[in-house]
């Protein structure tokens, strides 16, 4: 997402030191509801994290401008470390020889809300799910508006095809001119109800409808252009247009004033999304962030852009898959967004971002989506829903509460473990079932604020249902989303600062046997010898969990005896001894032989009473 | 959300709104032009009634060119004319409404969509919740009769009005408030059942719509705003006090609350040039600290006011067991709680 520098910017950054030589550097994460920004500075030649201070996004009025957030948080820093940071609004760069100033500042946003994007023309369900997965790492919605004679093309080639399954949300009743016409009015209601930032035409023109499903969404955003003249921030709309090449010109032309084509590759195949995703990132940074308020203060105060939240923790998730030879797994619960990246140790990379789903403004639309029931499957006390639903509206209004209670706290991790689980369910099915994570890391304010870690761990258990053996790291600091932008101005800090202060939380090694547990019966015997050479063994009964105490900075050997039909990664039964020692953490050693996929009790009382004994086993 | 003007009660702020009475609507004419002083009752929009049957009959053609309607615009003196002749509160001639003014001030713009911008020196109270598009009206105070909810809906219900009532809503206070014509309701509180079943719609995906104002302007027309929220609090004596300093004179309400574009509910009272002077001017200090009066948004208080004693130096851990910086604060009814931050809204 690299931008042009402005003139002012160009100066600023003529005035700053080389990033890679930084003594201090100043990251800022600006999230939809908290802004946390963390000094770095060298400590005995290592980067370490100094002090961090946190703070409200200021995007709505009274504060409307995005810098004023992040000097408030700045100001706790200031009181703490004694340094001065912000002169007269101004940040102070380079650091100065009294130590005030930071040599390096840089920034992530993800606040301002998603990048809202329509698909247009033949869009069948497959090209919209390929649009869907070229914009899955970024904070983008999309919804599919198939052309109205392509829908009903589809619909009659259907209808000769015996046995074929009629299209998702399409009337089996014939395509009558005056069907089509009030399907054409629908998609102008809707065009003008979801307010899109931006348009894809897709289709190749080579389906019964011909080239009418494109000239019908050029068509359509004409007329919407009509309709909504008084919206002047919606038209021109930036349309990228992915359809066949031979009608670029001609849609151009039809189109005129009503938008601004981009011609991207023809959208065919999986092989082909990258164009899609480039165009897309670029789209976000110019209709979203750098619409931001304040957003021309933070371009000048900062040494690199801006990028998107969920862009520097997939440099960061990769980076450690690549170093450490590990498949890695992250986890970001955040108020207006769920993101879940997948890095292999091969270099694979499978991102999800679930736009507009969260546990704060984006609490609303999880509920329409998993509905109460979902929730209340996770509560061990009976709640309505109507108190759920007051709950999400109060929490929506007001996204940076805290739970004063018990009650409000085991609701919002009831939620946060709904958004994991539907951002987990996005992704391209199978890929997270046969993804075995070696480390999962999670962050976002409802897990790095769980009063227990435990409560933590056996979210995260709950929702991303693992298997085998691997480890549970939580980002108490918030510092993982703000690692990547580090990096990309200075790797060696982002290194450091990862290794000796954000991945200090970390809640224990976990092991997971699946298969065919046995019920009532003891699934797994688990035999663990200290560096101290004491032994304990443990046999795990299907259906439960235990913890075998094992702290921080402990290490222990470990082997696994799973009963005939239970697997614990290396086939039914198999009898596994790690080769190396595994480490402990805020939790212990968690054993979950609950069984996957987790199925709750249907009985309400039982489910109720199982999920108070997890809690208490694992100690949350 | 923050209060959009800093707290919920602003005795005196300068405003500029745009009077749009909600929905897109085709035919809007500015009855006004910039520069131009308006009175509360003054007609300021001309609207044709909308015809949904637009010409979208058939399948659209290659060839149509992108077209750009203009509107129609008006010259000042035949505005001026219009103003000085007709009055807002009247009935529309068929086929078409005009729409008052319902603040006092000077015309600033005129929008695309033939919405007039007003800049006006007002005393705003802005809502936690609400819903239904801008109406302007006569603000009226709902004396309650003795015997309860039953009683009081007996009582008449001056058409065109925006109604206050102190205590909290309840369904068939609005269904009897709708049927008597009333433009708008100002009240404490109401069960969120009893809200989106009067409302017909779903009060999650009202205030979460990418599109809220198109929204708000196909529910019942009847606007609402709620002082205290959901439940069943009633409004705080000083503000019901403030509002019956200003029964009988023209206000203007807007329901309008949206998440995606954070906005809350707004009941705007144009000040005279004598009240705008007697009032004190104040910049809203939005810092939680010893003296200010808050509300509680959330917990086992949520909606209750009161005023912070003091700040804990040290985050504090709260019954749920999260660590957060916390105030010790004096509620109305005289009970001390410990708060955290994060869920006090500054309302003064």
């Amino acid at each position: 997402m690299q931008t042009q520098l402005n003139q002012q910017e160009g100066q600023a950054a003529a005035h700053r030191k080389d990033a890679a030589a930084a003594n201090s550097i100043l990251v800022a994460d600006c999230g939809s509801v908290l802004t946390k920004v963390s000094l770095l500075g060298l400590v005995e030649g290592q980067y370490r994290l100094m002090a961090r201070g946190e703070a409200p996004t200021t995007l709505a009025a009274p504060r409307e401008d995005i810098t004023r957030g992040i000097a408030q948080a700045i100001n706790e820093i200031e009181l703490v470390t004694g340094r001065q940071i912000i002169v007269d609004g101004h940040l102070l760069e380079p650091e100065q020889p009294d130590g005030n100033g930071v040599d390096v500042f840089v920034a992530t946003i993800s606040a301002g809300g998603p990048l809202r994007l329509v698909v247009l023309g033949a869009a069948s369900p497959a090209l919209t799910d390929l649009v869907s997965q070229a914009v899955s790492g970024l904070y983008a919605e999309t919804q599919a508006l198939p052309s109205p004679t392509f829908t009903a093309s589809m619909a009659a080639g259907q209808l000769t095809q015996p046995g074929a399954t009629p299209l998702p949300g399409v009337s089996p009743l014939p395509w009558t001119p005056e069907r089509l016409a009030l399907e054409w009015r629908r998609q102008l209601d809707r065009l003008r109800e979801l307010q899109p930032h931006a348009a894809i035409i897709v289709g190749m023109a080579d389906g019964p409808a011909g080239a009418t499903p494109i000239q019908e969404a050029c068509q359509l955003l004409v007329n919407a252009a009509q309709e909504q003249r008084e919206k002047t921030r919606l038209f021109p709309l930036p349309v990228l247009y992915a359809a066949a090449p031979q009608y670029v010109e001609a849609s151009r032309r039809l189109i005129n004033g009503a938008g601004e084509v981009t011609r991207l590759d023809p959208l065919v195949s999986a092989s082909n999304l990258s164009p899609i995703s480039l165009a897309a990132s670029s789209l976000y940074e110019r209709s979203i962030l750098r619409r931001l308020p304040g957003s021309e203060t933070l371009w000048s105060w900062s040494s690199a852009s801006p990028v998107a939240t969920a862009t520097s923790l997939s440099s960061l998730v990769r980076f450690l898959a690549h170093h450490y030879t590990m498949n890695v797994m992250a986890v970001d619960a955040g108020g207006a967004n769920t993101t879940l990246l997948l890095a292999g140790e091969r270099g694979e990379f499978i991102p999800m971002v679930k736009a507009g789903i969260g546990v704060g403004s984006g609490l609303g639309e999880l509920l329409k989506r998993v509905g109460s029931q979902h929730i209340s499957r996770w509560l061990p006390f009976d709640v309505s829903d109507e108190e759920l639903r007051q709950f999400v509206l109060n929490t929506m209004l007001h996204p940076h509460v805290v739970p004063s209670n018990q009650r409000e706290l085991q609701i919002s991790q009831a939620f946060a473990r709904e958004a994991i689980l539907l951002t987990a369910e996005a992704l391209k099915a199978g890929a997270l079932s046969n993804f075995s994570p070696d480390l999962i890391l999670a962050t976002g304010g409802v897990l790095a604020h769980a009063p227990r870690p435990a409560q933590a761990a056996l979210m995260l258990l709950d929702a991303l249902q693992p298997r085998g053996v691997t480890s549970l790291v939580l980002d108490r600091t918030l510092l993982f989303q703000q690692l990547g932008a580090i990096a990309t101005v200075n790797p060696v800090a982002a290194v450091q600062v990862n290794e000796n202060d954000a991945v200090t939380h970390r809640l224990g090694t976990c092991v997971i046997p699946y298969g065919t547990l046995p019920p009532d019966q003891i699934a797994l015997r688990v035999v663990v010898e200290y560096s101290n050479g004491r032994q304990v063994q443990v046999e795990v009964m299907s259906g439960s969990i235990e913890v075998v105490p094992l702290r921080l900075n402990e290490q222990a050997l470990l082997t696994l005896y799973p009963a005939q039909t239970v697997d614990v990664g290396l086939g039914p039964g198999e009898r596994a001894r790690a080769a190396e020692e595994i480490d402990g953490g805020l939790v212990g050693l968690i054993i979950d032989a609950r069984g996957r996929p987790l199925v709750l009790p249907a009985d309400k009382a039982e489910r109720q009473a199982r999920l108070l004994q997890w809690s208490q086993a694992i100690g949350a | 959300m923050a209060y959009p003007l800093g707290w919920s009660v602003r005795l005196q702020v300068v405003v500029r709104r745009e009077r749009w009475p909600g929905g897109s609507r085709a035919g809007a004419v500015a009855l006004v032009y910039p520069g131009q002083t308006v009175e509360p009752d003054q007609p300021v929009i001309r609207l044709k009634r909308e015809e949904r049957a637009e010409k979208l009959g058939g399948l659209p053609r290659l060839s149509l060119p992108a077209v750009t309607r203009k509107l129609p615009a008006i010259q000042p003196t035949q505005a001026h004319h219009l103003s000085d002749t007709q009055t807002a509160l009247a009935v529309p001639a068929l086929g078409e409404e005009t729409v008052p003014a319902g603040l006092r001030g000077r015309v600033v713009d005129v929008t695309a969509r033939g919405g007039v911008v007003i800049e006006s020196q007002v005393m705003a109270i802005q809502g936690v919740l609400g819903a239904g598009p801008q109406v302007a009206g006569v603000l009226t105070l709902w004396q309650a009769l003795d015997g309860g909810a039953a009683r009081s809906i007996q009582q008449p219900i001056p058409p065109g009005a925006i109604l206050v009532v102190p205590g909290p809503l309840s369904f068939l206070l609005l269904r009897h408030a709708l049927n008597s014509g009333v433009v708008g309701i100002v009240a404490s509180s109401i069960f969120l059942r009893d809200l989106e079943g009067f409302l017909h719609a779903d009060l999650l995906e009202l205030v979460n719509s990418p599109n809220a104002e198109d929204r708000q302007s196909r529910l019942p027309p009847l606007t609402i705003m709620l002082t205290e929220g959901l439940g069943s609090l009633a409004m705080p004596a000083r503000l019901l006090q403030l509002l019956r300093c200003y029964q009988g004179r023209v206000a203007l309400l807007s329901g309008f609350t949206s998440v995606r574009r954070p906005t809350l509910p707004e009941l705007l009272i144009s000040l005279t040039a004598a009240e705008a002077e007697a009032l004190p001017s104040q910049k809203p200090d939005l810092a939680l600290a010893p003296g200010a009066r808050v509300r509680i948004c959330s917990g086992d208080y949520c909606g209750r006011t009161g005023e912070i004693l003091s700040l804990f130096l040290h985050r504090q851990r709260l019954p749920s067991g999260v660590r957060a910086h916390a105030a010790r604060v004096l509620l109305e009814e005289g009970e001390v709680v410990v708060v955290a931050l994060a869920c006090l809204d500054r309302i003064g």
